[in-house]
């Protein structure tokens, strides 16, 4: 698979602040990324970078092979950048149009397009409004329906479910699930159960500095985990009885009602099996059980 | 498509758009109409009494003393009276309404983040060449729909129009986009720099009157500078003034050099700035 994103020795200062130290990493083809971390990590710097709207002080990245914002880019890099906001003076579909005239497309092409991008945000009967008469849920939409004009390869989107109600955030989700594959995604948010869904790889991001990658397809050879929600808070004899099973190699309480099993499978492959048979012999009920850790384990190592 | 082509391709459709917005836009339409205003007033008070006008007394005695007697002859020269009149006030009034008229170029966007939007389709250059471009369309719009009245005028007053009168609109036209060029592409470096258009109109003004004062002020301890004050955007104006015909493209070099020398300067600012 090629790279798409390279990024080596990416540094930034704003004045006396770091916003990014020493930051590298390769995005492939077809991934979905997930950038994550906390207020003031560095998160929208990297993505102003990457997307040609800043300059790095140091450190190298190409994204298909090119410097950001290189015209060879053009139509092939889309992003929701934060923050940006349509021209009040204009209709959203007068503006969209003229992105896509930029981007090549004749006239009517252009209009077509507009309207395809509208409905993939379901926002068609709001071509002739302008921005201001958009609620700010909208008027996201719209921002998103902009980098899907063309045929992007790359699509960076910063915070694209922030402001948006359930429902749009769910069906925002649903498309970006819909199109990675063929497109690539990059996409920065603080809904870490949003990411879970979306992304095959994670870059957590703290103090400028990258402190860790995801991979989803990671696992530790010789050590599997499996995440148990239970219906009662546990006690003291359930842990165990959970001791016994074979295979078993540590059982950590997690969040309330919930325990984070780590468990060989060389030494018993079905052990969610036995674990299942094991509660239901004792009369404990379950919500919930997960394969593997969930991204906030991995990240936080929540116990 | 050719990067070259791309980039023309690219300052059109910005060109275009910006002519979109004086037509559709409200606030093109207010742009018309303080341009309709201020020229009521002109016509009222100057282009309609303009035989008159330049027989008075008062505005002979103004260009003799400016120009001496033989610029009052040139002004005579021109084929109407009406378009002599209009030359002489839009030449000195039209750049100062300029640096209000194009105070915007980049600066809203740069401010709203609208650029982020633009610059992820066409190169930063193309959208300061294409405002720039596009706010010399707005104001060979807004000029030539004055000269046409004007034009209306003289016709109604001597009864027809000769080709000598029509031929002398297009000396106006094209002098007036040549004196106003580098007034826009001041502009286009200083909406590049700010991120409101009042700003960058007090930033020009300042900027422009300090400079001015800063260069006298040098001149006066060494006078044999004095030819610097021949390159300061404008300075061909009054050289304009009391010419006619299509003579007066002999000063055209020196406001495309200026512009050219601008616009490169705000692409270069541009290119630099973060978004």
């Amino acid at each position: 698979m090629s790279s798409i994103i390279q990024c080596s020795g990416l540094s930034k200062q704003f004045g006396r602040k770091t916003a990014l130290a020493q930051v590298s990493f390769n995005l492939q083809q077809g991934d979905t990324a997930a950038l994550i971390g906390p207020n003031g990590a560095g998160k929208t710097t990297l993505f102003s970078i990457l997307c040609g709207y800043l300059r790095p002080d140091s450190g190298k990245v190409q994204i298909f092979g090119q410097q950001p914002g290189s015209s060879r880019l053009f139509g092939k890099v889309a992003a929701l950048p934060q923050d940006a906001q349509f021209d009040p003076a204009f209709s959203i579909g007068e503006q969209l149009d003229f992105y896509g005239r930029l981007q090549g497309l004749n006239l009517s092409a252009a209009r077509a397009e507009t309207e395809r991008v509208l409905a993939l945000v379901e926002l068609s009967d709001q071509r002739e409004h302008k921005a201001a008469a958009l609620s700010h849920g909208m008027r996201k939409r719209a921002a998103i329906a902009q980098a899907f004009i063309g045929s992007p390869k790359l699509v960076l989107l910063d915070e694209p479910t922030a402001g948006l109600d359930p429902a749009n955030a769910l069906h925002i989700r649903q498309l970006i699930s819909r199109l990675s594959g063929d497109v690539s995604f990059m996409i920065s948010s603080h809904n870490i159960f949003e990411l879970e869904q979306l992304c095959n790889k994670v870059l957590y991001i703290q103090h400028g500095q990258l402190s860790s990658q995801i991979n989803a397809a990671d696992s530790s050879s010789g050590q599997q985990h499996l995440t148990l929600q239970l219906e009662q808070q546990h006690d003291d004899a359930l842990l165990a009885l959970l001791q016994q099973l074979p295979g078993l190699i540590s059982v950590q309480p997690g969040q309330k009602k919930e325990l984070l099993l780590s468990y060989n499978p060389a030494q018993n492959a079905q052990f969610d099996l036995a674990l299942l048979q094991c509660l239901a012999a004792n009369g404990w009920g379950y919500r919930n059980l997960i394969k593997g850790q969930t991204l906030e384990q991995k990240l936080f190592s929540v116990s | 498509m050719s990067n070259l082509n791309t980039l023309f391709h690219h300052i059109g459709l910005y060109a275009g758009f910006e002519l979109r917005r004086l037509w559709q836009t409200r606030s093109g339409l207010m742009t018309l109409a303080a341009t309709i205003v201020i020229w009521a007033l002109l016509f009222r008070y100057a282009i309609v009494p303009a035989a008159d006008l330049i027989a008075s007394r008062g505005f002979t005695d103004f260009i003799a003393g400016l120009f001496g007697n033989s610029g009052l002859q040139q002004l005579s020269r021109w084929p109407a009276p009406e378009l002599a009149v209009y030359w002489f006030f839009s030449l000195l009034l039209l750049p100062l309404f300029s640096l209000f008229f194009t105070a915007n170029q980049l600066c809203s966007d740069l401010e709203r983040g609208t650029l982020r939007f633009l610059t992820l389709r066409s190169s930063r250059t193309s959208v300061v060449l294409g405002r720039f471009a596009g706010q010399m369309l707005v104001q060979g719009c807004l000029i030539t729909l004055t000269l046409i009245a004007t034009l209306a005028l003289a016709a109604w007053r001597s009864g027809g129009l000769s080709f000598e009168i029509v031929n002398a609109t297009f000396v106006i036209l094209t002098n007036l986009l040549l004196v106003l060029a580098p007034f826009t592409a001041i502009m286009s470096v200083f909406s590049a720099l700010v991120r409101s258009a009042k700003l960058a109109v007090s930033l020009a003004i300042v900027t422009l009157g300090l400079g001015f004062a800063l260069l006298s002020w040098f001149i006066f301890y060494f006078p044999d500078f004095l030819f610097l004050l021949g390159y300061l955007p404008g300075a061909q104006v009054m050289q304009l003034l009391p010419q006619h015909g299509w003579q007066t493209l002999q000063l055209a070099l020196l406001p495309l050099i200026q512009s050219a020398v601008l616009l490169t300067l705000a692409t270069v600012l541009v290119n630099r700035r973060a978004l």
